[in-house]
Parts: C-alpha cells; structure tokens; sequence
C-alpha cells in the first residue's frame, strides 16, 4: 500500500474509531457481521449505488452506512476526486484494516466467548 | 506492548498488565490492558461486587417497584443518598429500601420464612405496590435459600402481585459488570413476553442501558415524544416494571450504555428479531447523531432534523462559552465502564479539554478499545486501578479536575484535585444539549472555584490579606482570554433553569396519528 493510501486509510479509520460504536460489538461473528454490512452500504453510497434496506436489520445498518458516508464526504473532500473504482480499492482497505484491529488483531480475549 | 507498571503496584506484576500509555502509532493490537478479570490479591480495588450491579445499578431504576434484598441489611447501604436515578413516581424507588436482615441465627438455622415474613410485610405496608424484584445475596446464597420457591409461594398467596428473582450474590463475577450480565439474561428469561403492551404509534423502540440519573431518560424521552416515537419500556431508568414485560414488541432497541445491557439487546436480537442501535446521548454532535439515525429507521428523519436545529442552536453559545475556558485543561476520566468511552472524544473536542487518562472500575477489554480509540496520543488507560495507583497517577498527570465516583473522588480532593461525580452526576442531568451545558458548568465550576487558592490559606501563620476581594471564578478564568471571547455577545453562561426536568413532566406533546388511523379516517 503506498503513502498515500495508507494516510487515506488511516484518516477514515481514525473516524470510525473515535466517532462510532458499531465496530464493537461484543463477539467476532457479530463484528464481522457489522463491518461487513455498514462498510459494505458505506462504499455503495459512496459510489452513488443504491442501497436496499429490506429487513429492518439491514435498515440499522443502513442508517449507520449513511451517517458515515456523509461524514467522510463533508470532513474528506479529497474523496470527492476519487474515481469509484478507486473509493471501492479504499474501502476495501479501510476493511481490511478495521477487521484486524477489532477482530483479527484484537487483544481482546472475549471476542470468541461462545454466549453473549 | 506499552504496558505501564506503576511505582506503588511492583510488590503486584501482574498489575503490569491492567495499564497501557497509548503511545504514537499504538492501536488497539498493541495498546490494550487485559480487563474483567479477578481482582489481582493484594490490590485494594474500587469494584462494587456482583450483587450491586445487579442491584443498585439495574434493577433498583424502576420505579414503581419493590426492591428486596436477601441478605444483611449492609448490602442495601447503596440505597439511599448514593444513587440519584430520579423517577416521576416521586422517586419511590429511592425513598424505600428493604432488606431482610438476615443475622447470624439465619446463617444457622436458614432465612426462608424470614424472607417470605418480609415480602408479606412489605406488600401490606404499600399496598399500591403489586410488583417486587428480590435478589440474592452472599449471605442467602452460601445458606442455600431458595428464593424462587418463597417467590413462587408468596405469589400463588397474593395472585395480584408479580415477583422478579435475581439470582445475583456477590461474588457472581469479578465485579458489577457480572451481575449486569446476570440480571439482564434472568430478566429476558422470566420476564419479557410475559405482557402485551398497548401499542399507540407507529414507531416503537426499548430505550436500554439508560439509568436516568437526574433525569437523563426524560431528557432523552422528551426528544423521542417530539419525534412521535413511543417508548414502549426503558431499561430501566425511570421504567415500569409491567412495561418491561412487554419488550418484545418493539421494533427498535435503542441502546445506549452497552456495559451494562447490551446482553438483553443482544438476547432480543436472537429470540425476537428486534435489531440494536447504539448511540450516544452525551455532546451535541453525538446527539445530532444518534436522534438521526433513529429518525433515518423510521423515515422520519425530518422530525430529528428539526430537533437538532432547534436545540444545536439554542445551547450551541453556552457550550462555546465554557470551551472557550476549559480549552487545554487537563482531565482524568475516570468513571466505572461506559463513560469512559461515552465522553473520551467527545469532551475533548466540544469542551477543548485534554483527557490525560482514562480507567474502569468494571468495564471489559471491549469498553477500554471504546476509550482507547477514543482518547488522545499520550493517555493512560488503567483497568481495575487501585487506590494507590490513582495516587501516583494524580502526581505524575497532574489533571486540573477529575471525574469519578464519589469515593475516589473523595480522596482526590484530598490532595487538592477537584472532582466531579461521573456516576451520579453533580448537577444534571447531563444528557442532550443543555445537559452536555450542564456538565461544562460543572467543570467550570470545579476548576475555577476559588476554594482551591483559598484552602491553602493556613489562617494559624499565613498572613490573609484583608485589602483586596476574593478572588471570583470568573476573574480566574479569564485571565488570559483575548478580549474578543471576554467580549462576545454570542457566547453566554448557562441559562436554564435550577431544575430542568420538571417542565418536562407537564409537557404536551404533539399527536401525530398513527398509519391504521389515518387510514380509517
């Protein structure tokens, strides 16, 4: 990953840490579950795509994708220039990253407790 | 691993292990302390016990209740004058506090009838009262008391009462944090489902882990009313007992202290499909935040928005005013679990204060990556500290004021650092826009009382000068502001009112007709 990107990448990590609760849910199959749907909708948003919220779980992540994507386009205006193959490459990234600091690389040893 | 050892705790290595200093370039794979875990012997902790969280910090909260404890009438010292969960019943959960006082011939010779003795009593004594919750403590644990089968009897005896049993002794987990856990799975399982709630809106939500400390959850009631949202029961500030019986029948679980309930939201995920929204009621951006995302659920997003405008532009001075004098002020941040991460980036960046360190008394290796992420480059973050390691941190910190409890916060004063009562609160409530003023006040407050010059006045020798005023808060606060701020005709010290929920209780709000009305009319 070059300077850039990584730089990109951490700004965009740095808001989802300091900002937003939905990455630290209590165990890894419902952090992954989180990561992967909000992220998910976040990048389609992102790209202009639209996004269908049919259940009312997927309406929860939903809500949270479009209060992150507006945050990133009013505090990142650089994204603005990014063409969408790009944002998608980033956010891919951006995943990549907020998977191993709460799930693969996490020092926290309850995340795999089988009960709530 | 930037694991921190204080000074006082190396006759205790394994302390090592429960501090990290978030260094440049730490995350959360380097810079976590291990955290839930059995209190190190030899380390004086500051936990509350298993019963107490199950106790004193959930169950008690609801309101039209009878709350009794099984055990030693000491296990209720954390009733009256600790607590400041208010409720609109005339605070009936705080004025009465049971126990059975179980001595030592119970210990021998069992505390069943005692108990049974008591339950009776107390249903005759408030006879308006037809609910009770009981827990467990050590002493009836040991004895083996079966607390269910009196509950089952006494109910069977008075069919229009209901009982709630808590199976939650002290020493049921490393701290409160296990009787959190225990009261949420024993009141999922006995409980919810047991009433069907009155449904009157279109949009029905659990407001869960919302104790209502001076009035928090009728602040945040009053936005979800404005919003024509129903709050269909709250765990469990403020909260009917009957009304928490029907939380399955919610759509939305609105969660805000994760430590302590995000069990039963978790369990109402699973057994109801009710999904979990997490949000923040503390700080202006946070709560902007968290009343659009739920509007966004709903589709009624318009009606946040005008919330948010409303009230972001009635407090937003009174906020700037106190920013403007607390910039750069040093803090611990010191509370039991969620505030820590409730306020650690949100202080910083609303009020200008630096948070220098961050501790919890109970919370899990989960609530420390909250407010590890949370805080600046530089803070200390302590899990399960002791007295000893408050002290030194004190020294080597030097914060201007620090928030905790009020028993840490007592000995703190001691060596001359102001505190504020991140429990209980000093004068809230301090959730939504004018709660976060609210608490600015409290710290402005703290920091520029005169007394901290003035106690070090000995009156026996120091010559007291008697040509000059005191000193007020203001003039020490300030000293170094340009005059531009001193000046401001926009900024402006807090203006609400002593008591800021009362108007709350006599409120109408606006009616807004549900779907299945509008289309019968």
């Amino acid at each position: 990953m070059d300077e850039l990107t990584k730089d990109r990448v951490e700004q965009l990590i740095d808001y989802i840490m300091k900002k937003c609760l939905w990455q630290f849910h209590s165990r890894t199959w419902d952090r992954e579950r989180q990561n992967e749907n909000i992220l998910g909708m976040t990048t389609q948003l992102l790209c202009d795509e639209t996004v269908t919220a049919e259940s009312i779980e997927d309406k929860c992540y939903w809500v949270d994708a479009v209060c992150l994507a507006d945050a990133y386009k009013e505090r990142y205006t650089w994204l603005a220039d990014l063409e969408k193959p790009e944002i998608k490459s980033l956010m891919q990234d951006v995943k990549n990253r907020l998977d191993h600091l709460t799930i693969t690389g996490s020092l926290n040893e309850e995340l795999n407790d089988p009960l709530y | 691993m930037p694991y921190h050892l204080f000074k006082c705790s190396e006759s205790i290595p394994e302390r090592e292990k429960h501090a990290v200093i978030k260094g440049e370039g730490e995350d959360l794979t380097s810079a976590l302390p291990l955290g839930y875990l059995n209190t190190i012997p030899g380390s004086i902790s500051e936990r509350g016990c298993a019963y107490c969280g199950a106790k004193h910090v959930i169950g008690t909260p609801m309101k039209d209740v009878i709350h009794m404890s099984h055990g030693p009438v000491g296990c209720t010292y954390d009733t009256w004058q600790t607590k400041r969960y208010i409720s609109d019943n005339d605070n009936f959960q705080l004025k009465y506090t049971y126990a059975t006082d179980m001595k030592e011939q119970h210990i021998v010779f069992g505390a069943e009838k005692l108990l049974k003795k008591n339950i009776l009593e107390a249903f005759a004594a408030f006879p308006e009262m037809k609910r009770m919750t009981l827990y467990q403590t050590c002493a009836s644990a040991l004895i083996g008391d079966d607390i269910n089968a009196i509950a089952e009897e006494v109910m069977e005896e008075l069919p229009d009462v209901d009982i709630f049993v808590c199976n939650s002794p002290g020493f049921g987990g490393p701290s409160q944090s296990g009787g959190h856990h225990k009261i949420n799975i024993a009141w999922i399982n006995q409980k919810v489902g047991t009433v069907e709630p009155e449904i009157t809106s279109d949009y029905v939500i659990n407001y869960v882990g919302e104790y209502n400390i001076q009035g928090d959850q009728e602040v945040m009631q009053d936005f979800f009313k404005r919003m024509g949202i129903q709050i269909l029961s709250t765990f469990t500030g403020n909260g009917s007992y009957d009304d928490l019986r029907g939380m399955h029948r919610a759509q939305l679980n609105v969660l805000e202290c994760a430590r302590s309930a995000e069990y039963i939201c978790n369990e109402l995920r699973v057994r109801y499909g009710i999904p979990r929204l997490d949000i923040d009621g503390f700080g202006h951006e946070a709560m902007a935040s968290s009343l659009r995302k739920v509007g966004m659920f709903f589709g009624i997003e318009d009606r946040a928005e005008a919330i948010i405008a409303e009230e972001s532009a009635r407090w937003k001075p009174e906020l700037d005013w106190y920013k403007a004098r607390l910039t750069d002020k040093k803090v611990c941040l010191w509370p039991g679990g969620s505030k820590l991460w409730h306020w650690a980036n949100v202080i910083h960046e609303e009020m200008g204060v630096n948070v220098v360190s961050v501790y919890t008394k109970f919370g899990h290796q989960q609530d420390m990556e909250k407010g590890v992420s949370r805080c600046e480059v530089g803070a200390l973050a302590i899990d399960d500290p002791n007295e000893l390691e408050g002290m030194e941190a004190i020294e080597t910190l030097e914060p201007d004021i620090i928030f905790t409890g009020k028993r840490p916060g007592e000995v703190a004063k001691k060596v001359r650092v102001p505190y504020l009562n991140a429990h209980a609160y000093h004068n809230g409530p301090y959730k939504g826009w004018e709660g976060w003023v609210r608490f600015a006040r409290d710290i402005y407050n703290g920091i520029y009382s005169p007394i901290h010059k003035l106690s070090l006045l000995d009156i026996s020798k120091d010559e007291i000068r008697t040509d000059v005023g005191f000193e007020t808060q203001r003039l020490l606060s300030d000293v170094n502001l340009s005059d531009e701020i001193k000046n401001s005709t926009t900024l402006r010290e807090y203006t609400g009112k002593y008591d800021c929920i009362k108007d709350l209780r006599d409120k109408t709000y606006p009616e807004y007709l549900t779907k299945k009305v509008s289309e019968a009319v």
